[in-house]
């Protein structure tokens, strides 16, 4: 987290979010002055050194703004008189988009397990059991002997039976109640009962009609400053609420050669810095799986062996207006 | 092959800024604290480089 600013005739304030910076250097590359540095990527994601993964020379910075627009993930931004140039509109903007579609969600919340940036703002409401099962049942306390069948026998651990005695004057002193909220009218303690003490009626088929239907409310939506636009969660959604953009495409590869190859197990630093976990290391070797890849190059930085060759073919940053900036961010891929 | 760290450019743990972060880093066990000084065990070392990249002095290289 960083903020520097200067005041002339504008005035201008770059801050920084670290929560959001991913490590991908894309601002070091593009920063005109050479004012951004990007820290030691490995330890910092390992959790050996803290500190930030971008910092400034406050000196150099001249304030362009060109890295805010740049950074694919909302780490950086660069305000002029208190408005953020991503929102005025002779800048370039990022057409990604991360978004749920409340419509279509049916708040299973699997997208909110798998995303790796835990970007995924969730919360559910589910009925209560009670509301869904109807049925009575009646204990005949003269006739139960206490045995406890019913109870360990019940699915739902609805029965509560005391029949040890706490004293000897206690020894009629038993009870058994059945907790309503629990019971789902199995009809298993009526059967198991060998007293015939237990009568319960599941009044579930007559009453089927009266029944809610099971009704499941939430709320469930991607905050944009964190999520990296990986796509966990699009590709796991079963009922397709998901809508990700991928600011670039292109590939990544491994690309071994005599001296220069893959560690995997000992090494791993590809995988630790990837904020997609789209990494894994099988048979000794990285292999990144493209579906959930982002293109932003921070294991190509990270692998000690210089082997990851990330080729971009396209990116989603449109309005480029100015002719040297349309240069050097075109440079993000190769173009 | 192994690796090697020029002691001159060394902060030799106690000056390290991370006190022997390559130590922290190798998984092998190919860098360990030996008399408080850091150690090179070259039979562990699988020559992944992670070291040589991050040590925060550039002290170390291939051997």
């Amino acid at each position: 987290m960083f903020a520097i600013e200067r005041e002339g005739e504008e005035y201008r304030r770059l801050s920084y979010k670290d929560a959001n910076c991913v490590g991908c250097g894309i601002c070091v590359e593009v920063c005109p002055t050479e004012s951004l540095r990007l820290g030691p990527t490995v330890p910092i994601a390992r959790g050996l050194i803290e500190m930030d993964l971008v910092s400034v020379n406050e000196s150099s910075c001249v304030f362009c703004g060109l890295c805010s627009v740049a950074c694919p993930f909302d780490s950086l931004a660069l305000t002029i008189d208190g408005a953020d140039v991503k929102d005025i509109e002779s800048y370039p903007v990022w057409e990604v988009e991360s978004k749920i579609d409340e419509e279509e969600c049916i708040y299973c919340g699997r997208c909110n397990e798998v995303c790796p940036r835990d970007s995924i703002i969730f919360e559910r409401k589910l009925p209560n059991p009670v509301d869904l099962v109807r049925g009575e049942i009646e204990i005949d306390k003269d006739q139960c002997i206490y045995c406890s069948f019913c109870a360990d026998m019940c699915p739902a651990g609805a029965i509560d039976i005391k029949n040890v005695p706490t004293s000897s004057n206690d020894l009629l002193n038993n009870s058994i109640e059945v907790d309503l909220s629990k019971c789902i009218f199995c009809g298993v303690c009526k059967r198991v009962c060998p007293e015939d003490a237990i009568k319960q009626i599941c009044s579930t088929c007559m009453l089927v009609d009266e029944i809610p239907v099971p009704e499941i409310t939430g709320d469930a939506f991607i905050s944009e400053g964190s999520c990296v636009n990986c796509s966990w969660c699009s590709e796991i959604c079963p009922v397709d609420a998901i809508t990700i953009t991928k600011p670039f495409e292109g590939t990544l590869e491994l690309v071994e050669a005599d001296e220069k190859v893959c560690k995997g197990d000992s090494c791993h630093a590809c995988q630790d810095v990837c904020p997609c976990n789209a990494v894994e290391i099988v048979d000794g070797k990285s292999v990144t799986n493209l579906d959930f890849c982002n293109l932003c190059g921070a294991c190509v930085i990270a692998c000690p062996q210089d082997i990851r060759v990330l080729s971009r073919t396209a990116m989603k940053l449109n309005n480029i207006n100015s002719e040297s900036w349309n240069e050097i961010l075109n440079g993000l891929i190769g173009k | 092959m192994a690796v090697k760290i020029d002691s001159n450019l060394c902060g030799h743990i106690e000056n390290c800024p991370v006190q022997g972060l390559c130590i922290k880093l190798c998984e092998q066990g190919a860098i360990i604290e030996k008399d408080g000084d850091v150690s090179i065990v070259p039979e562990n070392c699988d020559d992944c480089d992670l070291c040589i990249q991050s040590c925060p002095n550039q002290a170390i290289s291939k051997a």
